[in-house]
C-alpha cells in the first residue's frame, strides 16, 4: 500500500540522515587538535548538491505525471455523483443538488472497475471529501469548497462499503461528519 | 555590543516565550489525552484548545526568532529599542485578546481560521470572531513594524544588492555582507511579504464582517492568502533560527567565523523565491486551483531543499567533520536541531509530492512533519540561543551530567511523540479530530502513546525553562 511504502521510505531516509550526522559528530569528538577537517570541501559540496539535484529531478519526473489532475483525464466517466458538503453531513445524489433545498439519496451504489466522477462542493465552509476503503485506508480525497466544484475521478477495484470522512476541519462536529456508499 | 536595555528586553522575551511554550505544550498533551480517551473534553473545548495551541506556538517561535535576530543584529547595525518594546507590548496584548477569544469566547476555527469558518462557527460567543480578528490585527501590526524596522536598519548600512549579497556572485567583491545580515534580510523580506498578505486577508474578513451580507469573499482566494501567510511565517521562523546558527555556531565552537561566498549568496537568494511559492502545496487537493500553481508548489517545495541541504547543512558538516571543536550545550542544541530540521524536511518533501499528498493530506502525517522541524528543530535553535544568551554573563559553560540527561529526555520524548504522529499518518488517521471513530481506534492508542512521550519531552523543557529563566531573571534585575 502507498502509505506503508511512504512510511518505509521516510524511515530509511531519516535513518540515513541520523547515521550521517552521528558519524560526523563522533568524528569531531575523536578528532585530534591538529586535524584539518574535510578535504576539498567545495568539490564535495558541489557533488553533494549535484547528486541531490539529480535525485530530486528523477522524483519530480516520476511523480508529477501521477498527480490526480491527470488521472483518467481523457476518459468519460460511467457514473457522476454530485456531492454537497454541509456542516456536518455529506449529501450525495445522481442528480444536481439544489443549494437552497439540498437533498440527496440515502443509498448510493457504484460500479466496480468503472470510472466514477464525484462533483464535490460545499454549501457553507471548507470540508474534505476523503474516501476510505473497507480496510479503513484512505484511498483518495478532494476538498469541498464553497463556490467551487472539484471533480474527483476514481475507479474502485474492490467491492464493499466505502466510507466518506471529512478531512478539512469544519467546526465542532467535524469528527462525526461522515457518510458511506457501496461498490458492487 | 548589546546595551543593558537590549539584554533586559531580550530576557523578557525569553522568559515570556518559555512560559507560553509550557502552557501550549500542556494544551497539546491534553489534546492527545482526549484523542486517546484518557480524559474527556467537549469538542468545543478541544478545538478551542487546538486553536490556542497552534497560534500560540507559531507566535512564540516567531517572536523568539525575531528577538534573537534583533539581539545579534546589534553587532552589525543599531536597532530600535523602542520598536522592540512596542513589539513586546503588542504581542502581549495580542496574545491576551487571542486567549480571551478562545478560552472565554470559545473561538475554535483553528490557527488557520480558514474562510468562511470563523463566520460560521457554532457554539462560540458572538464577539469571539471579532476578538480573534482583532488579536491578529494587533499581533500583525506589532510584528510588521518590528520587521520593517529591522530591515530599515540593515538598509541604512547596506544597499539592497549588498544586503542580498549580490556582489558575492561576482569575483572579488569589495564589500562583504556577513551571512547573518544576508539571511536576516532574506527572511525579513519573506516575513514582511507574508504579513502584508495577512493584512489583505484581515481587511477582506473585516469587509465581509461589517458588510451585513452585501459583500462575500471568494473562498479560493482567501485560502491562497491564508496559506501564503501561514505557510510562509511558519517557515520563516525557522530561517530566523538559521540566521542565529550562521552567526553563533562557529563562534561557540571556537572556530573561524563563517563567510558569505558566491554559493551562500546564491542559495539564500534562491531560498527567497522558493519560500514564497512553496505554499501552493497546501492547495493540492483543491482541483480548481490552476494546475500551473500546483506544479510550482511541488517544484518549489522540492528545490527549497537544495540550498538548505547543499549550503546550510553541508556547512555544518564541514564545520564539524573531523574538526576538534568546543562542544557546549549551545552548539549541541544547534546540531541536534539541524538533524530535526532535516528529518522534518524529508517528511515535508514526501508530503509535498502531489501523488503522495492525495493519501497524506490532512492526516496525522501533517502534524508529524511540522512538529519534527519545530519541536525538534526550531525549538532547539531557539533554546540554543536562549542558553547562549543566558550564560554569556556567567562562567558556567561546561556540559554537566544532568544536562546530558535533560537532552536524553528531550530526544526520547520528542522521537516517541513524533513517531506516534508518523504511524498515525501512515494509518490514514485524520488530523484535527477531537476523538476518533471506532474503525480508526488505532488513532486513540497512538494518541495515548504520543501523550506519554510528549510528557517526557515536557519534563526536559521544564528543566530548560527553570535553568534559563533563572539566569534571565538575574539579567533582568541586575543593575549592569
Amino acid at each position: 500500500m502507498q502509505q506503508q511504502s511512504i512510511f518505509v521510505l521516510f524511515l530509511v531516509l531519516a535513518g540515513i540522515a541520523t547515521i550521517v550526522f552521528t558519524y560526523i559528530f563522533i568524528s569531531s569528538k575523536k578528532a585530534a587538535a591538529e586535524e584539518k577537517g574535510m578535504s576539498n570541501p567545495l568539490k564535495k559540496r558541489f557533488w553533494f548538491s549535484l547528486i541531490l539535484f539529480v535525485i530530486l529531478c528523477i522524483f519530480i519526473t516520476a511523480t508529477i505525471p501521477k498527480s490526480p489532475y491527470y488521472l483518467f483525464a481523457d476518459e468519460t466517466p460511467a457514473r457522476v455523483i454530485h456531492v454537497s458538503a454541509i456542516q456536518f453531513q455529506f449529501i450525495l445524489s445522481e442528480k444536481a443538488i439544489d443549494p437552497v433545498n439540498p437533498s440527496g439519496e440515502s443509498h448510493i451504489e457504484l460500479p466496480i472497475n468503472e470510472l466514477v466522477e464525484f462533483r464535490v462542493t460545499s454549501l457553507d465552509v471548507n470540508h474534505g471529501f476523503a474516501l476510505y476503503d473497507s480496510s479503513n485506508r484512505l484511498i483518495t480525497q478532494v476538498q469541498a469548497m464553497p463556490g467551487y466544484v472539484n471533480r474527483l475521478r476514481y475507479k474502485f477495484k474492490d467491492p464493499g462499503e466505502y466510507k466518506i470522512l471529512c478531512l478539512e476541519y469544519c467546526g465542532m462536529a467535524h469528527q462525526v461528519m461522515r457518510s458511506s456508499f457501496m461498490v458492487n | 555590543m548589546a546595551s543593558i536595555k537590549l539584554n533586559k528586553i531580550t530576557s523578557v522575551w525569553i522568559i515570556s516565550v518559555l512560559l507560553l511554550f509550557i502552557v501550549s505544550i500542556v494544551l497539546g498533551i491534553l489534546m492527545r489525552l482526549n484523542q486517546g480517551e484518557m480524559i474527556s473534553q467537549s469538542p468545543i473545548t478541544f478545538y478551542s484548545n487546538m486553536t490556542t495551541h497552534g497560534l500560540t506556538m507559531i507566535g512564540i517561535w516567531f517572536v523568539a526568532g525575531m528577538a534573537a535576530v534583533n539581539y545579534i543584529m546589534e553587532r552589525y547595525v543599531k536597532t530600535s529599542y523602542t520598536v522592540n518594546v512596542l513589539a513586546l507590548v503588542l504581542t502581549v496584548i495580542g496574545i491576551l485578546m487571542f486567549w480571551a477569544s478562545t478560552f472565554i469566547g470559545h473561538f475554535h476555527s483553528a490557527w488557520t481560521f480558514l474562510y468562511p469558518l470563523p463566520f460560521k462557527e457554532m457554539g462560540s460567543e458572538t464577539w469571539a470572531t471579532l476578538m480573534f480578528l482583532g488579536s491578529l490585527t494587533v499581533l500583525g501590526i506589532g510584528w510588521l513594524i518590528w520587521s520593517i524596522s529591522l530591515m530599515t536598519q540593515i538598509l541604512k548600512k547596506y544597499s539592497i544588492p549588498q544586503a542580498l549579497a549580490w556582489q558575492h556572485l561576482r569575483k572579488n567583491p569589495t564589500v562583504e555582507t556577513p551571512p547573518f545580515i544576508l539571511i536576516s534580510m532574506i527572511t525579513l523580506i519573506g516575513v514582511i511579504a507574508c504579513l502584508l498578505a495577512a493584512v489583505v486577508l484581515l481587511v477582506l474578513f473585516y469587509a465581509e464582517y461589517f458588510s451585513n451580507g452585501n459583500f462575500v469573499n471568494d473562498a479560493l482566494l482567501m485560502k491562497n492568502l491564508t496559506y501564503f501567510f501561514g505557510h510562509t511565517i511558519a517557515n520563516e521562523m525557522l530561517y530566523l533560527g538559521l540566521a542565529v546558527i550562521y552567526e553563533l555556531f562557529s563562534e561557540v565552537s571556537g572556530r573561524p567565523k563563517w563567510k558569505t561566498t558566491w554559493y551562500v549568496a546564491l542559495a539564500w537568494n534562491c531560498t527567497l523565491v522558493f519560500i514564497l511559492t512553496a505554499f501552493f502545496h497546501h492547495l493540492y487537493m483543491d482541483f480548481v486551483q490552476p494546475q500551473g500553481f500546483q506544479i510550482i508548489g511541488q517544484l518549489a517545495s522540492y528545490f527549497a531543499s537544495l540550498p538548505a541541504a547543499g549550503v546550510t547543512v553541508f556547512s555544518i558538516f564541514i564545520a564539524v567533520y573531523r574538526t576538534k571543536i568546543k562542544w557546549s550545550l549551545t552548539n549541541l542544541l544547534f546540531f541536534i536541531g539541524v538533524i530535526g530540521w532535516v528529518i522534518g524536511g524529508l517528511a515535508a518533501v514526501i508530503d509535498s509530492t502531489i501523488s503522495n499528498n492525495i493519501v497524506l493530506h490532512n492526516t496525522l502525517w501533517v502534524p508529524a512533519h511540522f512538529h519534527t522541524y519545530n519541536a525538534m528543530g526550531n525549538v532547539l535553535f531557539s533554546l540554543g540561543f536562549f542558553y547562549w544568551f543566558s550564560i554569556q554573563f556567567s562562567d558556567k559553560t561546561k556540559i554537566k551530567k544532568s544536562t546530558t540527561l535533560t537532552l536524553a529526555l528531550l530526544l526520547i520524548g520528542g522521537i516517541g511523540f513524533l513517531l506516534a504522529f508518523y504511524i498515525g499518518g501512515a494509518e490514514s488517521i485524520p488530523r484535527r479530530y477531537s476523538i476518533y471513530p471506532s474503525e480508526l481506534s488505532i488513532g486513540a492508542s497512538l494518541a495515548t502513546i504520543g501523550a506519554a512521550f510528549a510528557s517526557i519531552y515536557f519534563i526536559a523543557i521544564l528543566i530548560f525553562f527553570f535553568n534559563i529563566s533563572k539566569r534571565c531573571l538575574k539579567i533582568l534585575f541586575s543593575s549592569s
